[in-house]
């Protein structure tokens, strides 16, 4: 595999794949803070 | 009015919304953009657009519904003022005309999961016959009715034991079957030739600004970012629901699943196709149909030795796509069942008016595949003017004020910067004139008869229909509102 497609393998699937288990890492955190707080 | 439904968690909202935002658009459209656009050179200003459009319009919409409370009609008027009513009209009728053919789209996927699963469809010689006699006689018709009868019932149900329920288990199923079909496609011999080509870029090819507006038009297309859908489920949402966070997760979390579907595409074409690969990737045929009704079902009958096997993979497909657009139906029949809420209707009353009413106006599309065609160019389109419209009742607004009131106010869970004054301000603002500007020149350069409103895919087809439309709403604009808000007085 050449250098060029790592690279944009690295970027497109860093960013996109990436944010996604950001985000969903941070919803998870904010819903258990909710759920700690008696929302629900 | 006093809202009575909501959706029931913060889970049941965004699988709802992937639901909207993940259609055929992400399986099919997807791969066939990329090969034509030299593969990884198209998947990097893709992912920009990712970030400068589809996200900042995600948010904007969940912020005006949640706000608001009502449909677009009702809900540009109170955000940009009542004289631009006739702005969430139009977005209103954009997402519903391409909702007639959109069902028609639906019952095509429904038919040809019924031919993999009965085996019928690898007992065929030729598949462009096949898709031809299939496309030209009258069972599209009744695969449409199946398809928005299907729907109209989920929606009549209401958003919580109907809208939510629905796609709790199809959101889920459809997931689970992209991965299988992943898994299958990376797995066979060859695969690995599919995915370096969908992420080797082309420097040359990365210059070229078809690229890029490309690029633009698929994020458009596929995140349903603009077209009105998110707005009226965020009128569902729950007042302690975060809006930022929400929306990065449907906009990263729908492209996730473009590239799953991408890389299971291309691996399977490169590892099973006899010829040139990426011609048949690129193909586009009768309305964009080549790839996934004549190419891939050939494909499925030479993935194993055992048609059991081939049989089991090319119904899930087919399932997988019918499962895609029926959640993104139901957004679309959701929104103009909405909207003649709005304007005093009971729901089964306004759900049966919409299902009768795109039946019929779905006709030609299932009868003609030019009409249906004409109405993708003319509508798809018009989904650009849809996200200006919303980016420009936030300047109306104020881009400032919408961001620090209703974005970052009660249940955010993260706030948004100055950034976004920037993006929905200057950058959405370009990106709309640039758009609209390259689909009318490409346009005038490859039909001399650029003007000539009969022609399928024009100039003159697109502004003729959108004139039209524009000027009946803007004709009727003080009774559209003041229906629309005096049935909905807080």
């Amino acid at each position: 595999m050449e250098i060029s497609t790592i690279i944009t393998m690295v970027i497109v699937l860093g960013i996109v794949w990436g944010g996604l288990a950001f985000f969903l890492i941070r919803a998870i955190k904010y819903e258990k803070i909710k759920f700690k707080n008696g929302e629900k | 009015m006093k809202q009575q439904e909501f959706f029931s968690s913060r889970w049941a909202l965004i699988i709802a919304t992937v639901g909207i935002a993940v259609g055929t658009g992400n399986i099919w459209r997807f791969s066939r953009i990329v090969a034509q656009n030299g593969g990884g050179s198209f998947l990097i200003p893709w992912v920009i657009f990712l970030l400068i459009w589809s996200v900042p319009l995600i948010i904007a919409e969940f912020a005006i519904g949640k706000s608001a409370r009502i449909g677009p009609v009702g809900a540009i008027a109170k955000t940009a003022g009542k004289k631009f009513g006739w702005m969430g009209a139009f977005i209103v009728f954009v997402s519903t005309a391409i909702m007639f053919y959109y069902s028609v789209v639906t019952g095509w996927c429904l038919r040809y999961f019924f031919s993999s699963f009965s085996g019928n469809l690898f007992k065929v010689n030729d598949y462009l016959v096949y898709w031809n006699n299939f496309a030209n006689g009258s069972e599209p018709l009744f695969f449409h009715l199946i398809a928005i009868s299907f729907v109209a019932f989920v929606v009549i149900r209401g958003v919580t034991k109907g809208i939510e329920k629905a796609t709790k288990f199809l959101v889920p199923s459809l997931l689970i079957i992209l991965l299988i079909l992943f898994v299958r496609a990376i797995t066979l011999p060859n695969a690995i030739e599919g995915i370096k080509y969908f992420f080797t870029p082309d420097l040359e090819v990365i210059l070229d600004y078809k690229v890029w507006l490309n690029a633009l038009t698929q994020n458009a297309w596929d995140t349903g970012a603009g077209w009105g859908l998110i707005l009226v489920y965020a009128v569902y949402m729950r007042k302690k629901e975060d809006i930022p966070l929400n929306a990065a997760l449907i906009g990263f979390g729908n492209n996730t699943i473009s590239i799953v579907a991408g890389i299971t595409i291309f691996s399977t074409v490169f590892a099973l196709s006899s010829v040139d690969a990426m011609t048949q990737v690129s193909q586009s045929g009768p309305a964009n149909t080549g790839l996934t009704f004549i190419y891939l079902p050939l494909l499925f009958s030479k993935m194993t030795g055992s048609d059991t096997i081939n049989i089991f993979f090319a119904s899930i497909f087919f399932l997988a796509l019918f499962f895609a657009a029926f959640t993104s139906l139901i957004s679309m029949i959701e929104l103009s069942t909405r909207t003649l809420i709005d304007f005093g209707l009971k729901r089964k009353r306004a759900v049966a008016i919409i299902a009768i009413s795109g039946f019929i106006l779905g006709m030609p599309s299932a009868l003609n595949i030019n009409v249906l065609a004409n109405q993708d160019w003319v509508w798809g389109i018009g989904l650009i003017l849809s996200g200006a419209f919303i980016a420009f009742a936030i300047m109306r607004y104020g881009i400032d004020k919408f961001r620090t009131e209703i974005i970052n106010g009660y249940g955010s869970d993260i706030k948004i910067g100055k950034w976004y004054n920037y993006i929905i301000g200057i950058l959405i603002p370009i990106q709309v004139v640039v758009l609209i500007l390259w689909w009318l020149i490409s346009s005038v350069s490859w039909d001399p008869e650029w003007w000539n409103p009969l022609h399928v895919e024009n100039a003159g087809t697109a502004i003729f229909q959108w004139a039209i439309v524009l000027t009946f709403f803007i004709a009727l604009n003080k009774y559209i509102v003041a229906r629309t808000l005096n049935n909905n007085l807080d």
